[in-house]
């Protein structure tokens, strides 16, 4: 990998999340309603609404708006949250803390249950133990993050005894045991579908390797099978494993959404959801830019992850 | 009126009866005892911490706690009780009001309360640039004058009885004159206020935390060392945290889950029957509501009782489209309209429509009692030949597009404190959500005499008159009156409910974590 | 055909999906009860005789209300991928055909759009759409369509270079038969297998829509929806919560089978 291919990868980001923010300011243009409008709500008179569009700058022609954002943007001022009248940066950068440990909560869980899980059903294949665990995975993606979600707080936060808090946060500063307590149901809820679909892909991929030439040879050249596993397969599964992972943090970053806000998790996706509630665009486009960002990123960095796993990978 | 017969630790409350007792609850038992911190779940967010403008049901117990106003609403009635002003009086034609004001007060900051903080508070609301919601029931002050350091006159432009209680409205809380000469936008995240609790820290997705304010006017009040205000979106999670002890106080209690947490151990549920109604909001300048009989035949479309059982699951009143519930003062007996689809048919031929109308009903889904109270009158006009299609929307939606545009939607209204700040809300033509094009003179004429009469008996029969040309004419179709509802732990004493839902004496809650 | 009803998966997928169908087709026929009627008096009952899946809380009949929203639920996530599908075909067809700069422009745009999260995009176009089931479609259409052209374009690019394609070339053909009878047809199977795998995310982001109040609206009988609507009584019933929820996941399951069992026979052809 030469350094002008990542030059050139970096670019290509850059690019993309300058498409992103015109798309985004585009959209909110073109449709009713206002900041103004959303933040005072039904009970807000005319002269309200007035007062407000004025203070906010909403009465202002778009591209004016668009351009003074994004060249304060390039100075690294993020501007104002137009509902909660605190700079962005504050705003969003507790929220990204709490999503990140959140999503890296689930993805420790996911990788950790579901690759070992995949290899294993790989090993079996064709054993009941492998027809289990592939049930278990087709089910598991197909169900969606809320009803996950709302059949875990059923089963493990119903009033009574409840064996786990039904919601909430406590920073992990505060207690680190709370944290935990608070931390897995949401995980849990986010990690079912990802772990299912892991699972199954790091089995595919492993049966491929296991069933390849190369591993014939091997057995025929009558090497014990855990070397085999050991020092064939496993190595050349990784790759593609890795390069699943890190496809599945796209969706991770949208199921966010969703359990945040069922379990009360003060994250970037209850935010997100508050902020479009209230066309509150400063918000939206910071958002999207950070998840979009982190999602690229990711996917540089698992190529990169990749190439050094696989010699046979190269990328120009 | 202590009313047991459901379950073992729910308590109802009615407004006359309470107008008796100072508090309500379990609070008079025992010596309060100091320290300790109040949670508080609620599930609508704290979006902004400015007294002159927020209006969101999580957002007035923190104005409650964090302001005082001139005047306060009593507890358990809609009269005014002294706050910052220790007394008033007025001329005798009620054009003219001073008050006096508490000395030695100080702002959370520590600088001193003064007649100038009453005038610039009262300036700014008054000033239409400003747009506070407190304007349309405070439109009759002319000026407001300091007196001296500790009164202030009132001149109004019309007479008016009832401006102490208008005084307490929650968005007229007294803010420091140098807040509103400086930078607006400290309003929204810097309260400084003089109330029992001041600021300490404000995350509106997740905890807004208050602490004692050592120097508040009453002496040893607050017993509370902090309170925090838990955000739950979820309204399941929400009560599965209430009910798992995490929380102390369930701010509004979903109707669905009240007799869980009634029975619940350990839980105290409270009730107060309130005039909060969901009202079907249909535009009187064009087709087909312009017909008094559609609107009549609609109203006998509606089965008020079985909307109590069903979607309020009998916690609340059924309603004959009287915006006035029984709590005011000058509310009449309103005539029961019954459920009778035959009639409502018969009504719905004279309009003109005998082969039955098509419509379509536009409904937010937040609170989503909106969307049940429309899917079911959808379901119940059906026989009077009312074909409605449900239009539910996303809230912003509905904001954006519908509200005060549509012709035939739901809306949905809390208690107001006065029979005035009721009709001038809504009904009247120059009404702060007029959102009907009702338009009455006639109405109008009573509601501005009501307002400049003091003399009891005469303004009953005013109002009497309003509420008879309401009956007789249907601006809206209100069919039932829901409950507040609230609960709290065992270890809490002195949380209260108020038919208002916005006033609610924190400092006079202490806990007994025995 | 005959691999997809040997395999297991393949069958199980089929046997699914043809329940799935039946309730599609049938659902508002088969239901016993008018899915929107009231029976106020067995508000949030169980299984009974007279209601098999129980009632919810205005007391309609959840095996109703499940029957007759099979078809929008389903058809939503037929509805949008196929929109998806078409749209993205359009796009990565020309761009594999065209190429050159106007290759380059579409795909660097669709990275773009590509590296905006699924839900999130979806999200963000539904607000702005402003919510409802056809808003909610078109805006998972959208949010497929940079997938499937990328799809697309990338089968397009395997073909040109066949011999097929190069024959005809050679024959001097005209470049619209050429698009039409050989790289069309030759295309279009991997885009069928990802769109068949495609649908069962439709119909999970379609619900999810649904629960969050941004797709179907009360009182549609739509699975999300009615899931959402269901949860504060979850509970006192949590049959009203559950039949739902069990009834997507046995949807999307069905076509996720269906959909690697026809990759499956796709790929084992392609290999003979």
């Amino acid at each position: 990998m030469s350094p002008a291919y990542l030059l050139r990868r970096l670019l290509a980001v850059i690019l993309v999340l300058w498409i992103v923010t015109i798309a985004v300011f585009a959209i909110t243009m073109v449709l009713p309603g206002n900041a103004a409008i959303m933040i005072l709500g039904e009970y807000a008179t005319p002269d309200q609404v007035a007062a407000l569009e004025e203070r906010l700058g909403l009465n202002r022609p778009a591209a004016v708006q668009y351009f003074e954002w994004l060249f304060n943007l390039l100075q690294g001022d993020l501007g104002m949250s137009l509902r909660l009248s605190l700079p962005v940066s504050e705003v969003v950068g507790s929220a990204f803390a709490n999503s990140a440990m959140l999503a890296a909560t689930a993805l420790v869980t996911v990788t950790v249950v579901a690759v070992p899980l995949g290899i294993f059903a790989a090993l079996k294949r064709g054993t009941k133990t492998d027809l289990g665990i592939s049930f278990l995975a087709y089910t598991g993606t197909a169900m969606p993050e809320f009803v996950t979600a709302t059949l875990l707080l059923v089963i493990f936060a119903a009033p009574g005894n409840p064996l786990l808090p039904a919601g909430g946060f406590i920073p992990p500063g505060e207690s680190i045991a709370g944290f935990f307590h608070h931390v897995i149901l949401p995980a849990g809820a986010l990690s079912f579908i990802l772990t299912a679909h892991i699972a199954r892909q790091v089995r595919s991929e492993m049966s491929d390797v296991l069933s390849s030439d190369y591993i014939r040879a091997a057995r025929l050249k009558g090497m014990r099978e855990r070397r085999v596993v050991r020092g064939h397969a496993l190595p050349n599964s990784l790759a593609p494993a890795v390069a699943v992972i890190s496809l599945d943090i796209g969706y991770l970053l949208g199921g966010i959404i969703v359990v945040e806000e069922i379990f009360a998790w003060p994250g970037l996706g209850r935010l997100l959801i508050l902020a479009l509630e209230n066309r509150d665009l400063p918000v939206i486009q910071v958002i999207t830019l950070l998840l979009a960002m982190v999602y690229a990123l990711t996917n540089l960095i698992s190529d990169l992850v990749i190439a050094a796993l696989d010699p046979r990978v190269r990328y120009e | 009126m202590i009313d047991l017969h459901s379950n073992r630790r729910q308590v109802v409350i009615g407004l006359a009866a309470a107008s008796a007792v100072p508090a309500i609850g379990f609070a008079q038992s025992g010596t309060p005892m100091q320290g300790g911190t109040l949670k508080i779940s609620h599930s609508t967010r704290i979006a902004t911490l400015n007294v002159m403008q927020l209006s969101g049901p999580a957002e007035y117990p923190c104005v409650d706690m964090l302001f005082s106003g001139l005047t306060r609403i009593a507890p358990g009635r809609n009269s005014a009780d002294p706050d910052l002003a220790t007394s008033w009086d007025a001329n005798d034609d009620a054009t003219q009001f001073t008050f006096n004001l508490r000395q030695g007060v100080t702002f959370h900051d520590g600088t001193p309360f003064t007649s100038a903080d009453v005038v610039a508070t009262f300036e700014a609301i008054l000033d239409p640039d400003f747009g506070s919601p407190a304007r349309s029931v405070l439109d009759m002050i002319e000026s407001v004058d300091a007196v001296d350091d500790h009164a202030v006159r009132f001149n109004l432009n019309s007479p008016y009885a009832d401006l102490p209680i208008s005084t307490a409205h929650a968005n007229a809380r007294i803010v420091s004159a140098a807040a509103l000469a400086g930078d607006l936008n400290h309003l929204e995240t810097k309260p400084n206020g003089t109330g029992p609790f001041k600021l300490e820290s404000y995350d509106s997705a997740r905890i807004t935390r208050l602490v004692r304010f050592d120097d508040y006017y009453k002496d040893g009040q607050p017993y509370l060392d902090a309170v925090e205000m838990h955000l739950f979106p979820d309204l399941a999670a929400e009560s599965a945290n209430y009910l798992s002890g995490n929380v102390d106080v369930m701010l509004n209690v979903q109707q669905a889950d009240y007799a869980r947490i009634a029975a619940a151990e350990g839980s105290n549920a409270l009730r107060v029957p309130a005039g909060r109604y969901v009202n079907v909001v249909m535009r009187q300048d064009q087709p087909p509501f312009d017909d008094v009989r559609l609107r009549k035949a609609l109203a006998h479309s509606v089965d008020r009782q079985l909307l109590v059982d069903l979607v309020l699951e009998g916690l609340g009143r059924p309603a004959y489209d009287n915006i006035l519930s029984p709590e005011f003062q000058y509310a009449i007996e309103s005539p029961e309209i019954p459920y009778d689809p035959a009639a409502a048919k018969a009504l719905l031929a004279e309009a003109g429509y005998p082969n039955g109308i098509e419509l379509t009903m536009v409904a937010s889904n937040r609170p989503a009692i909106r969307g049940q109270v429309a899917i079911a009158i959808k379901e119940m006009a059906r026989p009077a030949g009312f074909d409605i299609n449900v239009e539910a929307m996303p809230h912003d939606t509905y904001l954006a597009n519908v509200w005060r545009k549509g012709n035939f939607y739901m809306a949905y209204w809390g208690m107001q404190p006065t029979e005035d700040a009721t009709f001038n809300l809504l009904l009247t033509s120059t009404a702060s959500y007029e959102d009907t094009a009702w338009f009455n003179e006639e109405f109008d004429e009573l509601v501005r005499r009501g307002r400049s009469t003091s003399d009891p008996e005469e303004r009953a029969a005013i109002y009497a008159k309003a509420q008879e040309i309401q009956f007789r004419d249907t601006p809206y179709i209100i069919a039932m009156y829901q409950d507040v509802l609230t609960a709290s732990r065992d270890w809490v004493h002195g949380w209260t409910v108020h038919p208002l839902n916005r006033v609610f004496y924190v400092e006079d809650v202490w806990l007994d974590r025995g | 055909m005959s691999e997809l009803v040997r395999s297991p998966t393949g069958m199980v997928g089929l046997a699914l999906l043809s329940v799935v169908a039946v309730a599609v087709v049938f659902g508002s026929v088969l239901a016993p009860y008018d899915p929107q009627a009231f029976h106020p008096a067995v508000r949030l009952t169980g299984p009974s005789a007279a209601h098999w899946l129980g009632t919810d809380q205005f007391g309609r009949d959840i095996f109703s209300r499940l029957l007759t929203g099979a078809s929008s639920t389903i058809l939503f996530g037929v509805g949008a991928t196929a929109l998806g599908v078409l749209a993205g075909s359009v796009i990565g067809v020309t761009a594999g055909v065209v190429g050159g700069w106007v290759d380059s422009v579409i795909m660097r745009t669709l990275d773009g759009l590509l590296a905006v999260p699924d839900l999130l995009f979806t999200l963000l176009i539904v607000t702005f759409l402003g919510g409802g089931a056809g808003e909610a479609m078109l805006a998972v259409a959208v949010a497929f369509t940079p997938g499937m052209a990328r799809i697309a374009r990338s089968s397009v690019l395997s073909i040109r270079t066949r011999e097929y394609v190069l024959a005809a070339v050679a024959r001097d053909e005209s470049q619209a038969y050429i698009i039409g009878q050989e790289v069309i047809p030759n295309a279009i199977g991997p885009i069928i297998v990802e769109a068949t795998i495609r649908v069962s995310f439709a119909i999970m982001i379609g619900a999810t829509l649904g629960f969050l109040g941004l797709g179907a609206q009360p009182p549609s009988t739509e699975w999300g929806l009615m899931v959402a609507e269901a949860r504060q009584y979850m509970y006192r019933s949590p049959w009203v919560v559950a039949v739902p929820g069990i009834a997507i996941a046995v949807s999307a399951l069905g076509f996720n089978l269906f959909g690697d069992a026809l990759r499956d026979a796709f790929v084992t052809r392609g290999r003979r």
